[in-house]
């Protein structure tokens, strides 16, 4: 799938809060639909026009008033230029609140400061692809840089992988937040009840390319991740090189012993999949998972069949329950549920069931 | 829902799986929240809580942009501006927003704001500032 340069040049509208570079910004010769902004013009009233934006490039980190940013407006992809000269202790002081501890899977950060990168990357859970690496200085130069960095990715062709995890909607930051509000507790619930020190092992079934590593703290938990598609996987490692990601073979027998995982999920996988794949993978998930442990699946339960990109099978709540019940022959027991509506969209779509293995440990 | 691949639902159907949903979630709900759940008072009233919260963003932002400016070197040689610095830059924030300690905390931003909006309007390049639409925007809504 490739987009045409009209498609471009309509999606492509880049906002550069240039701050008090402003000046020097606006006679960079940016892309078409690229519009820079001066300090005066983002005080909070004036931050609607995010709305509007498909990215945010904040060059003058200082001046930006994050705080006044709505949850909504949150939701625009940002590209955050760190200021040169700075220390990480300094600017994990004074941004992390504002903006580098709210920064995710979405967003961007551009640095020409390897070390800077790798130790906020650390700190932050960053994925290594989230890196813009500058080759410049001047801030007309890093807005013209990284617009056109811009420019070329929204004009190239979409891999199948990139298709299935950024674009399944047109708000990909908007959905994962909206997914993540909702998983966030219930991530903190399946740990809560084990102390600090003992080792929580939490595996992601159809991992994609890693978008929910960064919500498992590696500090105390160990995550495993597990995908069709060696592509995916391969990115996967690359982005977070701490993170351990196996294959799933055809057959959709899990590479793992019986009762492994305190923590077993899935996020947007199993509508991609026939009933008897679903009931295989449900099974699975069941087996791999310690008794007392949790199972969590978060899907859509309102949905037309489709095949662009990839095959969509609907299924409904009820139709779903069944199929786990069957799946685990009844050993599990319903800890959590709640509907999901995602922006701008007329339905409550999304679902989000965390369940209970019950039964007595077969492996001591 | 059958084993049937070939499955494809139109409006009503797609209407009826989102009734579904939703009844269950009414139920699950309904299971687990015997009560209902009990709402946390709080004396003081949304409003003010809210124009608090903007004053600690505008305390904060102007600090930021104080010492990204020229004279922010000039500004962190004075104790008193280091200890604005160090107290709403530096450290984390209080979390929870209704907690009285939370409250006073957001009081005591109010109160550092509108005294840092006073020096900085009676030192000498207070008329410099004054020019500034934002700087006279503050001034007008917290003095």
């Amino acid at each position: 799938m490739t987009r045409t340069s009209e498609d471009t040049a309509s999606r492509l509208r880049t906002l550069v809060y240039a701050g008090r570079f402003a000046e020097k910004v606006s006679s960079a010769e940016l892309p078409e639909g690229c519009k820079v902004l001066s300090e005066w013009e983002v005080l909070p009233f004036q931050l609607a026009a995010l709305k509007r934006a498909t990215t945010l490039i904040v060059l003058d980190l200082f001046s930006f008033p994050f705080e006044s940013m709505t949850r909504e407006q949150w939701d625009v992809p940002l590209v955050v230029i760190l200021p040169s000269g700075f220390d990480p202790s300094f600017l994990s002081a004074v941004f992390e609140e504002a903006v580098l501890g709210r920064l995710g899977f979405f967003d961007r950060v551009a640095t020409a400061d390897r070390d800077l990168w790798e130790e906020l990357r650390l700190r932050y859970r960053w994925a290594a692809s989230q890196r813009i690496e500058l080759h410049c200085s001047l801030p007309e130069d890093v807005a013209a840089e990284i617009c056109g960095l811009l420019e070329q990715e929204a004009a190239a062709p979409i891999s199948s992988g990139e298709d299935y995890e950024r674009i399944q909607y047109d708000l990909d930051k908007a959905v994962h937040r909206v997914q993540s509000e909702a998983l966030g507790p219930q991530f903190a619930a399946a740990r809560g009840v084990l102390a600090e020190d003992v080792p929580f092992e939490a595996l992601e079934v159809g991992v994609g390319v890693g978008r929910w590593v960064p919500e498992l703290n590696p500090a105390n938990i160990r995550f495993t991740g597990l995908d069709f598609s060696g592509e995916m996987i391969q990115a996967a490692r690359a982005d977070f090189p701490e993170g351990r990601f196996d294959l799933l073979e055809e057959n959709l027998i899990f590479p793992y012993a019986e009762e492994s995982f305190d923590l077993a999920f899935t996020v947007s996988v199993l509508r991609h999949n026939p009933t008897s794949a679903k009931r295989t993978l449900i099974s699975e998930m069941w087996r791999v998972t310690r008794p007392g442990g949790r199972l969590m699946f978060l899907e859509d339960f309102v949905s037309r069949r489709r095949t662009l990109g990839s095959t969509i099978y609907p299924m409904s709540i009820g139709a779903f329950v069944d199929l786990v019940l069957e799946a685990t022959a009844g050993r599990v027991v319903l800890e959590h549920f709640e509907a999901l509506r995602y922006p701008h969209d007329p339905f409550f779509r999304g679902g989000l069931l965390s369940l209970s293995k019950i039964g007595t440990p077969q492996v001591w | 829902m059958p084993d049937n691949e070939f499955y494809a639902p139109d409006d009503i159907d797609l209407l009826r799986m989102e009734n579904e949903l939703l009844a269950f979630e009414v139920r699950f709900l309904k299971a687990r929240l015997g009560q209902p759940a009990k709402i946390p008072g709080s004396s003081t009233s949304l409003n003010r809580l809210a124009y608090l919260e903007e004053a600690e963003r505008d305390l904060t932002l102007l600090l930021r942009r104080l010492l990204g400016s020229p004279l922010g070197p000039v500004l962190r040689r004075s104790k008193s501006f280091r200890t604005l610095e160090q107290k709403y830059l530096h450290s984390p924030r209080l979390p929870g927003s209704s907690s009285p300690e939370r409250l006073a905390y957001l009081e005591e931003a109010e109160r550092d704001l509108i005294l840092l909006l006073r020096r900085m309007s009676s030192m000498p390049f207070g008329r410099v500032l004054r020019r500034r639409k934002a700087f006279r925007t503050l001034q007008q809504r917290y003095l």
